[in-house]
């Protein structure tokens, strides 16, 4: 029966997945600019003998898709290099959002190339994948992870709303204790289990965010805070940064805390008369274990969005030094930050679980 | 900065994990290296994914049996890390060359503005390139917690076959699963702050098919396609391995 029910699941995962992926294949009516499909394209290519970058006149035909002129045939030239630093080369199937004039029979401008089906590619993969590798622990993650963007973006739209009298860290910090709680709740349930490492999480978040804003505001100089992107539209440079330190190391702090929580509670189920200091020798080994593999996700997770920046800097003749340490410098410090945060947050999480898990050495704490 | 920076990390470290401290120190600065390395070849104009490839198989080398020697769970770690690369692999080639996901947005003119666009050398690959090698991390991380684990499970329970070890790969997998996700989401999240600011008029379907946003959704689903892949594939070589290697 349970095989049945499993299987009629799967069926109905499948059905709606290949739904959505149609779906968005052709979804031109939720537009309302006009899309061109293309139907084909001509393409005339010039290299220029100083660079040896090739450059590409696409005379471009399609069909518009959508809105009052759909069935409208109409043509349009784009310039693009080989390069694509900032144009871009169109494919036979590509589809381009349009400006239309003349009773829609000339094309003015394009804006973008449409990428939503390419999105919900990827989202249904994730889902597919995260509900069939983890089943209802899989929907508790999603659970949490969609209340995680909905406070985010109640933070954003805050923020925007007062940023002349709202202080950015303040409210971040406000933020991150919500988040903490949520996504611990969420994925572990109540306890005192729970409880534990969400007191550590918060913590280890004080404490290390303390110790990478006393280093950075008593030793740095000025930093180069203009090579964040979008910093422009943020409104509180400085409070940007200490959010983005804030922020990145967040998740790998509770993961932290809740591993070693959870371990110790393990522990103390398994033998209530357990000692303290083989508690501590034991939380110590499984966060020996933890630490190396993870430093390295912040890392490359964080760090190789400094690539495609830096090889534009190499390719116009400054030197990788220069270009790695002008604009990697604030990736690599708040890779170090969320680092130091992550190896923090493992004698801070040992102290509290334990304070928390076994209040005194007779009763063991469990749940 | 960053120096006194990495010296606090490195103190930490040797501090809570002594030699072990040391050695994750030495891996953190060699995978820094690679990345520049990585960032030299390109700049010599060396083909950006083929060598993308390399420098992921040299740092799951490096970080899987550098720092955790030679053995079954490194092993079978290693071989399932090698199946979710070329998984990614064909996903992210598929995605690169339709999407156009590759180079900059009108948000990034303020740094790019000045220097020349024409630098011969396909961005579309630079940024194939730039996302297999942002996975490796995770991966790795989360296929030898997945073997180290079962391993553990396997020297207490020598009875077990390779199915139930399997299931309980899956079933330490769940739980690594949610924190995953979870650190993942926030080492990205603050990207996301930056950019809804920046666009904060916009509408909806002009957001959904915006390059840059587009590019950020990808780094952070690809992150976490590849580390959900890895469970089941680590599970499946590690139970194999495991059970075959005393019969």
């Amino acid at each position: 029966m349970k095989n049945k029910n499993l299987i009629v699941l799967l069926i109905i995962l499948f059905v709606i997945s290949i739904i959505s992926i149609v779906f968005v294949y052709n979804d031109y009516f939720l537009y309302k600019r006009p899309i061109l499909k293309i139907s084909s394209i001509k393409e005339e290519v010039e290299t220029s003998e100083m660079t040896n970058e090739k450059y590409y006149t696409q005379t471009i035909y399609g069909t518009i898709k959508n809105g009052k002129y759909k069935g409208n045939k109409v043509q349009l030239i784009n310039h693009a290099t080989k390069s694509g630093v900032y144009d871009e080369r169109f494919h036979k199937k590509s589809e381009l959002f349009v400006e239309l004039t003349n009773n829609g029979k000339e094309v003015v401008s394009f804006s973008q190339i449409k990428r939503d089906k390419y999105l919900v590619i990827l989202l249904v993969i994730f889902l597919d994948l995260i509900l069939l590798v983890a089943g209802k622990k899989g929907v508790k993650t999603l659970i949490s992870l969609a209340i995680n963007i909905i406070i985010s973006m109640v933070a954003i739209f805050t923020f925007q709303e007062h940023y002349k009298t709202l202080n950015m860290l303040i409210l971040y910090f406000g933020i991150s204790i919500m988040f903490i709680i949520t996504s611990l709740f969420i994925t572990n349930g109540k306890g005192k289990k729970t409880l534990a490492a969400v007191s550590s999480a918060i913590a280890s978040m004080f404490i290390s965010f303390g110790l990478a804003f006393f280093v950075i505001k008593i030793y740095g100089k000025p930093l180069p805070y203009w090579t964040l992107e979008y910093i422009e539209a943020v409104h509180q440079y400085e409070n940007f940064f200490y959010v983005t330190i804030l922020l990145s190391g967040l998740g790998a702090i509770m993961d932290i805390s809740i591993t070693i929580s959870s371990s110790l509670n393990e522990l103390i189920v398994k033998d209530p008369k357990i000692k303290l200091k083989n508690l501590v020798k034991s939380g110590r080994e499984i966060s020996k274990d933890i630490v190396g593999t993870m430093t390295n996700v912040m890392l490359f997770t964080c760090y190789t969005s400094i690539i495609p920046l830096a090889l534009l800097l190499i390719k116009n003749n400054i030197i990788l030094g220069e270009a790695i340490s002008r604009y990697g410098k604030i990736e690599l410090i708040v890779v170090l930050t969320s680092c130091i945060a992550i190896v923090l947050a493992i004698p801070i999480s040992l102290f509290i679980s334990t304070f928390i898990l076994k209040p005194q050495n007779s009763k063991g704490g469990n749940k | 900065m960053v120096l006194i920076l990495s010296s606090i990390l490195f103190l930490l470290l040797v501090l809570t994990g002594k030699t072990r401290g040391v050695k994750t120190f030495g891996l953190f600065y060699l995978s820094i290296f690679l990345i520049i390395v990585y960032i030299f070849m390109m700049s010599l104009g060396f083909n950006a994914i083929i060598h993308a490839v390399i420098i992921c198989v040299l740092v799951t080398l490096v970080t899987l049996f550098g720092l955790n020697g030679v053995n079954v769970k490194t092993k079978s770690a290693f071989k399932a890390v090698m199946v979710v690369l070329l998984f990614i692999f064909l996903l992210t080639f598929f995605i690169g060359m339709n999407a156009n996901i590759q180079g900059f947005s009108a948000e990034s003119l303020e740094n790019i503005g000045g220097y020349s666009f024409d630098l011969n050398y396909s961005m579309r690959d630079v940024f194939i390139g730039m996302y297999l090698v942002c996975i490796i991390g995770t991966v790795i991380d989360t296929s030898i917690s997945i073997s180290s684990a079962l391993n553990e499970v396997y020297e207490n329970n020598k009875h077990l076959d390779k199915h139930e070890l399997y299931e309980s790969g899956m079933n330490i997998g769940k739980d690594i699963l949610a924190t995953t996700v979870n650190t993942l989401y926030f080492a990205v999240s603050s990207g996301f702050i930056g950019f809804f600011m920046w666009h904060y008029n916009a509408s909806f379907g002009y957001i959904l098919n915006y390059k840059s946003f587009v590019q950020e959704i990808f780094k952070l689903l690809i992150c976490i396609i590849g580390s959900i892949l890895v469970i089941p594939i680590t599970s499946y070589i590690t139970s194999r391995a495991l059970v075959k290697d005393n019969k």
